[in-house]
């Protein structure tokens, strides 16, 4: 056991002080930081843009009620001519001019585009209200008239507590499970069978055997990078939390946190269920299989063409899970959600979407961790026959080889 | 003391060891010769449970099991250690898995690598080091645990004189410790000068197995050197003399029917006269290892 936990710290310190496990871990929070970072740059440096529309009218007071947007309207120019000699320079997108003439409110808009749906009915609301006022001063009405024509109607929303459909939530859960599997599967199935492949190719391997068996060594490796995962994973988690706990925060996400809460919270435990020991047992069954695939050849620039078995299957779950998609309750999902190996895909693709009976989730599960034991013990097995050999005679043939050294 | 009794090995169809029986004693070094493809790898590798073997393979009085290794060294035959690697680190790896602590195999590190003279720092990364260096490095590896079977797999390869003679002694130290060396190496001046066993496998079988000495001597002293003013014809019409070979020394070398016809030979060569040199040999190692391995 202590042999084995020596492999494991070796494996772990080796790949996670490694450039590549630094940058694949910090990838997404740079691509993150840079997305805010663009997003914080345009709306602070974008003011003098050329997205902004000019009002142009003699009327101050209804100037300032139509920039009901200070981002997005500008009272800078006073003249027709100034908002044209803009437009043409690009600085504006349009210009609005505003003039009354008699009780008449006329508003003519130039620019490039149109007005957006929302500017327009911006605009004419606030017009309206003006030219209201307007009427009724022309019309000369009594208070008692005033009060009557300023009766509107009523509408009333009743809008449901949950914000976003629980169909919502599934799709987000399991696309977020797929997706993570799919992600740590393609990353670390290859460089796993990279990592035995170049291992192989040294004569260390025979005096590492020479103090340990070699199948506590495999398992030492898979449990090591089985870790190195862990850890990868944990670090996602530590820093979701930790988004989890700023966002609501900060004042730009503020608002859209509050909305969307209760949705992350249900998404967050559909993740954190029996979904993510599916997710992990895949992990594990998938990293001895490309541990095999790796150990089986002799340069380790072979290794891609090796692996690919492997990158098959794992896309046979993921392409699988995305095709059936919410179709939970298909003959075929059914039966995938018992095969090792894409059961991974398929089971927690069934947990999300439909009820599936204790019995199904335990022998499921029951297959998944006896194919996985039984796996490792049978490439454990052929551990040192793989290493040792270093005659290139292809995978299959060295396959035999190796079942027949021990 | 290792004993290996009646031990067999096929991979398909080919067999490679055929009913291999020798033993080496503790405090001896055993060397293991062979042609390469002979079996000399299988046999290590049977040994050190790479392999399963038929037969029974016993080390001091116990079969070799996952608790023996603490006391197996091993130096396979190609060097290769893990560049990225710092020394320390390296070691410490290996170390760790016979079970050594990290501050005991520093300690012990520092002290090898200075009675090894490897030029470089504990803390300098393996792919820094010469191909000797690394070499050297590899040979701590194997024996840093201070283990009571070591199994050198030609230990000599690439290393030049000064640093051949230096591993020379390291080697006769450990036999002095008291540990059973097994040793193989392709060049037979190494293996007379420090093996006290012989072991010679050819096609999967023992061919030859004692002491060197007597395994030269079994072969009779059948090699005369003379320096003589005789020429090379007359020396080759001599009785009993089956072949003759000037040396680049300006010695000849007779080959004779008979160790027994060495006297007749000395008498027809000086005639009672003064030569320079007349020396009676059995084989050399390597003469014996062509004949034997060479097949």
């Amino acid at each position: 056991m202590k042999q084995i936990l020596l492999v494991l710290m070796e494996t772990y310190r080796r790949q996670v002080k490694s450039w590549s496990f630094i940058l694949l871990v910090i990838s997404p929070f740079i691509f993150i930081f840079i997305s805010f970072g663009f997003g914080y740059l345009s709306s602070t440096f974008g003011e003098s843009s050329s997205d902004q529309i000019a009002i142009v009218s003699t009327n101050k007071k209804i100037a300032k009620q139509l920039r009901y947007d200070k981002d997005e309207i500008t009272l800078k120019y006073h003249s027709q001519k100034s908002a044209r000699n803009a437009l043409t320079k690009e600085k504006i997108k349009g210009y609005l001019v505003v003039n009354q003439n008699d009780s008449q409110l006329v508003a003519r808009y130039v620019g490039k585009e149109k007005l957006s749906t929302t500017q327009k009915s911006n605009f004419q609301q606030i017009l309206q209200a003006n030219q209201q006022s307007l009427n009724v001063q022309k019309a000369q009405l009594t208070q008692g008239q005033l009060k009557a024509l300023a009766r509107q109607s009523i509408l009333e929303q009743q809008v449901s507590k949950k914000g976003v459909s629980d169909e919502t939530i599934k799709t987000i859960s399991f696309t977020i499970t797929i997706f993570l599997m799919y992600f740590i599967l393609i990353t670390y199935t290859t460089t796993v069978a990279q990592d035995i492949a170049s291992e192989k190719g040294t004569k260390i391997m025979e005096m590492v055997f020479s103090s340990m068996p070699a199948q506590r060594y495999f398992y030492g490796k898979i449990l090591g990078t089985f870790a190195v995962i862990a850890t990868h994973l944990l670090i996602y988690l530590i820093g979701g939390g930790a988004m989890y706990l700023i966002l609501p925060k900060l004042e730009t996400s503020k608002k859209m946190f509050a909305e969307y809460n209760t949705m992350i919270g249900k998404v967050v435990s559909n993740l954190l269920s029996i979904n993510l020991i599916y997710v992990l047992l895949g992990v594990i069954i998938f990293t001895i299989l490309a541990a095999l695939c790796g150990a089986l050849v002799v340069r380790p620039e072979d290794t891609s063409k090796a692996v690919q078995p492997v990158i098959y299957v794992v896309l046979v779950g993921f392409v699988g899970s995305l095709v059936f998609g919410q179709n939970a309750n298909n003959v075929i999902v059914k039966v995938a959600s018992f095969i090792p190996f894409i059961s991974s895909f398929f089971m927690p693709m069934r947990l999300i979407y439909s009820n599936v009976s204790l019995i199904q989730v335990g022998s499921s599960l029951l297959i998944l961790l006896t194919a996985t034991f039984g796996l490792a013990m049978y490439v454990g097995r052929l551990y040192s026959g793989l290493i040792l050999q270093t005659d290139d005679v292809g995978i299959i043939n060295s396959f035999k080889r190796a079942s027949k050294i021990k | 003391m290792l004993k290996l009794v009646h031990l067999s090995k096929s991979f398909g169809n080919k067999q490679v060891l055929r009913d291999i029986s020798f033993s080496a004693e503790s405090g001896e070094i055993t060397g293991l010769i062979g042609k390469n493809g002979a079996g000399k790898t299988t046999i290590f590798h049977s040994i050190l449970n790479f392999v399963k073997s038929d037969g029974s393979i016993v080390f001091e009085d116990d079969q070799i099991t996952d608790k023996t290794y603490k006391s197996i060294g091993y130096l396979p035959e190609e060097r290769s250690l893990m560049p990225k690697l710092t020394v320390f680190q390296q070691v410490r790896f290996l170390a760790s898995l016979k079970g050594m602590a990290a501050k005991v195999t520093r300690k012990e590190l520092l002290k090898w690598m200075d009675k090894l003279e490897v030029k470089g720092k504990i803390d300098d990364k393996i792919k820094s080091l010469s191909k000797g260096n690394q070499q050297k490095i590899q040979l701590i590896c194997t024996l840093i645990h201070q283990p009571m079977l070591i199994i050198l797999d030609e230990p000599f390869s690439g290393l030049d004189p000064v640093n051949t003679d230096l591993l020379k002694e390291v080697i006769l130290a450990e036999k002095k410790r008291g540990a059973t060396i097994i040793f193989s190496d392709h060049d037979m001046t190494n293996v007379e000068e420090l093996c006290d066993k012989l072991v010679m496998i050819s096609t999967g079988q023992v061919v030859l197995d004692g002491e060197i000495q007597a395994l030269r001597l079994s072969f009779g002293s059948t090699r005369i050197f003379v320096q003589t003013e005789m020429t090379q014809e007359k020396l080759q019409n001599l009785a009993h003399v089956t072949a003759v070979e000037k040396t680049k020394f300006g010695t000849y070398r007779l080959d004779i029917e008979d160790e027994k016809y060495g006297k007749e030979i000395f008498n027809e060569v000086t005639g009672g006269h003064y030569v320079k040199t007349f020396d009676q040999q059995p084989p050399t190692l390597n003469e014996i290892f062509k004949m034997k391995a060479g097949k």
